[in-house]
């Protein structure tokens, strides 16, 4: 039952309109990024460079697929959650704004397994994106821009990579982009699972994504205790595979924080679905 | 036999250095006009500062007055000033002056330390201080002073192509005491704490050109040059 | 002939809240029923109907279906049933065949290509299958809701007010489908409504439900004959004559004469005829002789009480 529900979830994520929203925005992005990449490059860079470039030469192909790759996946990880939540904050609350919960929960199928196939559904969909992202980012960049070394800025310095050395760190910190992206699919089911209605799961996601994004940014000794544990800390970890060394028990605890974080709200949302009255 | 030597000793060491600064300079850049092209193999080291950067392989061209290239599939750090500059700057004779500012020992040689200090008024190079080895006319030690980019010094060495004045290894020692980071674009997660500034850590860094396969006078078409 | 309980509610009781919605209510559906539902609006129809299919916890009492607790095996139960609650919710942005294969899929029999094709005919949607449920109407949405009911061939099927915000042909055609899955498929059907004409042309078994709690419980026929039947007469004149003569004929009941030409009585239906007759022989012309209440009024009286 919960395969053939999960088919069921495919096929309306699949028809639903707003999944391609997240698609086409994407695209859109991607492709605006690398147009302003193509004219306008080098002063992005220079920006960068500037201080160094005084005493210092840089030869090579800068600004190559790598680099753009890099520049699209922290512009754009911003910006992804709200595309996630917009497909994904829907699911539960959605159905309950439309009516189809109830003739859903009418049918021999326990709630937590709507609940999981739902969170497979928008596993998978999440997991589209990000490939979706990659493709563009990383393979379109390349095509465009050419391969070639790359040019981190890391608040300690400039770390440059080897052409050779960097896609395995394309591929870890796609899929830690992933896991930060998962976190925030499962937090808006779970807001999805206490709502009636589809837009305040998506606005409460945002709004906690913000709410969490400031504190961990305020430099202000009192929130020094709680930035740790805030997933959205440790949303940005992937950019971590291209430090070098690569900081990996910093790595596996954003992992481990960003996992809890998921089951966390898996738990929330069963725990709620299930006991939730269709009153809808 | 003991005062005649030491007699013939102190005037051989009197005559090196009696040496005519602009002479040494001349002999040197002689040495180096012979070179009309090279091509190089050249590795390259950096340990500076605030850049991490694994040793690069590219290969180098140089044709006068002034053409320089590197060639690399990835990203090499070179010094900005250096590699053709001086040799540019040392062809032009009457842009500057030279003066000699005694001797110093490098290693096991005597060098004759020659300032270099040009004429034009809006160089942007303040003084070049050359080690010249005046038995051999090589430079090996450099210490260039710009208005941009503070105080660079060089280390050659010299191999095979010692006739042309051409290194096979350059250790620069540069200045990093103006580098730094933007700020908006340094966010990063682990490092949080720990913003780098280069005023914490050490203030020079130093850059290792290991040059192989040297093709001198070979014949590089200017084609080569463009980019 | 003993009868099979379907469904069987003790005591059932929710709040949400501080609020009541269902106090205690008690009924049972046999096999073959069509059981009628029936309360005004808020008296706690729905919140029983959700109760009966799991969509609502009740705080206190117990559901049996198929002699099985509902909260322990749900999902074995739920594969035997088909509903609608309150109106029929689809995917708007789906075909109504896709909408169908979606609920098929999970219905818990394996429904073949043709079942679902059979049931889009039988409820007259054959050739609408591949249109967008966001362009039905209320009545096809309605006709959709029952094929989706009907698909995993259930043997009880819950229709919550299934007539709600439809168009007179609607609401027949509704109708004549109740009758048709009772007749041809031999379902028990359960049904609620505050619209009691649609009770008693259907059912043949109800309960009425008010303010949450069970008022009374039992086969329409014998609720309704149970009942004295209001008398509506009229005369050409002298109704007051009349009404001593018939107070005469039956000494315990009351009259009341609302006008020189009309007076109205309660009585027992077997009376009626007797007293047509008696009428007739003392020389009263009688122009009409109207049975008014029927289960409406005595639907109301309850419900009122």
């Amino acid at each position: 039952m919960l395969w053939k529900n999960t088919y069921n979830e495919f096929i309306k994520i699949l028809a639903k309109p707003r999944s391609y929203i997240g698609l086409a925005a994407l695209t859109l992005l991607i492709l605006i990024i690398l147009f302003a990449m193509k004219a306008d490059g080098r002063m992005y860079i220079s920006f960068v460079t500037a201080s160094f470039e005084q005493t210092l030469s840089f030869n090579g192909n800068i600004l190559n697929g790598n680099l753009i790759a890099f520049i699209v996946l922290q512009m754009l990880i911003v910006h992804i959650p709200l595309l996630v939540a917009l497909v994904t904050g829907d699911l539960l609350s959605g159905e309950a704004a439309m009516g189809t919960l109830r003739m859903l929960l009418t049918k021999p199928i326990s709630r937590s397994q709507v609940v999981i196939s739902k969170l497979i559904a928008a596993a998978v969909y999440t997991f589209i994106l990000v490939l979706w992202m990659g493709f563009l980012a990383l393979v379109v960049g390349r095509w465009v821009f050419g391969d070639g070394d790359l040019i981190v800025l890391n608040s300690d310095g400039l770390v440059i990579l080897n052409y050779t050395d960097v896609l395995w760190r394309y591929g870890l910190a796609f899929m830690v982009a992933y896991l930060a992206l998962m976190t925030i699919a499962t937090l808006s089911i779970a807001f999805s699972a206490f709502a009636d209605n589809s837009i305040g799961p998506i606005v409460s996601t945002m709004a906690v994504i913000i709410l969490f994004t400031i504190i961990g940014s305020l430099d202000v000794s009192v929130f020094d205790h709680v930035k740790p544990w805030l997933f959205t800390t440790h949303m940005a970890s992937w950019r971590s595979f291209f430090s070098d060394p690569v900081p990996w028990s910093a790595i596996w605890e954003s992992v481990w924080i960003l996992l809890a974080h998921n089951i966390l709200f898996v738990a929330i949302a069963i725990f709620k679905f299930k006991r939730k009255d269709i009153t809808s | 036999m003991k005062p005649f030597l030491f007699f013939f000793v102190l005037i051989s060491t009197q005559f090196a250095l009696a040496q005519d600064p602009n002479e040494l300079v001349k002999a040197v850049r002689l040495k180096l006009e012979k070179v009309q092209d090279y091509s190089a193999d050249i590795h390259i080291k950096a340990q500076v500062p605030m850049i991490k950067i694994d040793e690069v392989d590219a290969k180098v061209f140089y044709k006068v007055p002034n053409k320089m290239k590197v060639e690399s599939k990835g990203i090499a750090i070179l010094p900005k000033q250096g590699l053709g500059e001086l040799n540019n700057f040392l062809t032009n004779e009457k842009a500057y002056t030279c003066a000699l500012n005694g001797t110093k020992m490098l290693g096991d040689i005597k060098t004759s330390v020659v300032s270099v200090l040009p004429l034009t008024e809006n160089s942007d190079v303040v003084l070049v201080k050359l080690w010249i080895d005046p038995l051999k006319d090589l430079i090996l030690k450099s210490q260039i002073t710009s208005k941009t980019n503070g105080t660079l010094d060089i280390n050659y060495f010299y191999g095979d192509q010692a006739k042309y004045g051409l290194p096979y290894k350059m250790v620069f020692t540069i200045d990093v005491k103006k580098f730094k980071l933007p700020k908006s674009v340094a966010a990063d997660l682990h490092q949080n704490k720990k913003k780098a500034k280069s005023e914490d850590g050490p203030q020079t860094g130093t850059i290792v050109l290991q040059m192989s396969n040297y093709r001198v006078n070979q014949g590089i078409p200017d084609a080569k040059f463009k980019n | 002939m003993e009868q099979q309980a379907i469904i069987e509610v003790k005591g059932l009781q929710k709040s949400f809240g501080s609020f009541e919605a269902v106090k205690n209510v008690s009924f049972t559906v046999n096999k073959g029923d069509v059981f009628g539902f029936l309360g005004p609006n808020g008296a706690g129809k729905s919140t029983t109907m959700r109760c009966m299919l799991s969509l609502i916890k009740p705080n206190a009492g117990d559901i049996r279906i198929f002699g099985k607790n509902l909260f322990e095996e749900r999902n074995a139960i739920l594969a035997k049933v088909g509903s609608i609650v309150e109106k029929p919710d689809f995917y708007k942005y789906l075909s109504a065949l896709k909408n169908l294969e979606i609920f098929a899929r999970i219905s818990g029999a394996e429904v073949s290509q043709k079942a679902i094709y059979e049931t889009l005919d039988f409820v007259g949607l054959l050739g609408r299958e591949k249109d967008k449920v966001g362009g039905f109407s209320h009545g096809m949405r309605q006709r959709l809701g029952i094929a989706q009911t009907l698909l995993h061939q259930p043997e009880l099927i819950i229709l919550d007010e299934p007539t709600t915000g439809l168009d007179p042909q609607g609401i027949i055609e509704v109708r004549d489908l109740i009758l048709r899955l009772k007749n041809e498929q031999n379902k028990t059907v359960i049904l609620s409504s505050h619209q009691l004409a649609e009770i008693e042309l259907v059912a043949n078994r109800m309960v009425i439900i008010n303010k949450g709690q069970t008022i009374i419980e039992g086969s329409v026929a014998e609720l309704m004959n149970a009942q004295e039947t209001l008398l509506h007469i009229e005369l050409t004149n002298n109704s007051q004559g009349a009404a001593t003569l018939i107070q005469e004929i039956l000494p315990t009941v009351k009259i009341q004469v609302s006008s020189p030409k009309t007076l109205e009585l309660n009585v027992e239906k077997q009376h009626i005829a007797l007293l047509n007759s008696k009428l007739v022989q003392a020389g009263f012309e009688v122009v009409a002789l109207e049975p008014k209440r029927k289960l409406e009024d005595f639907f109301i009286q309850m419900t009122q009480a």
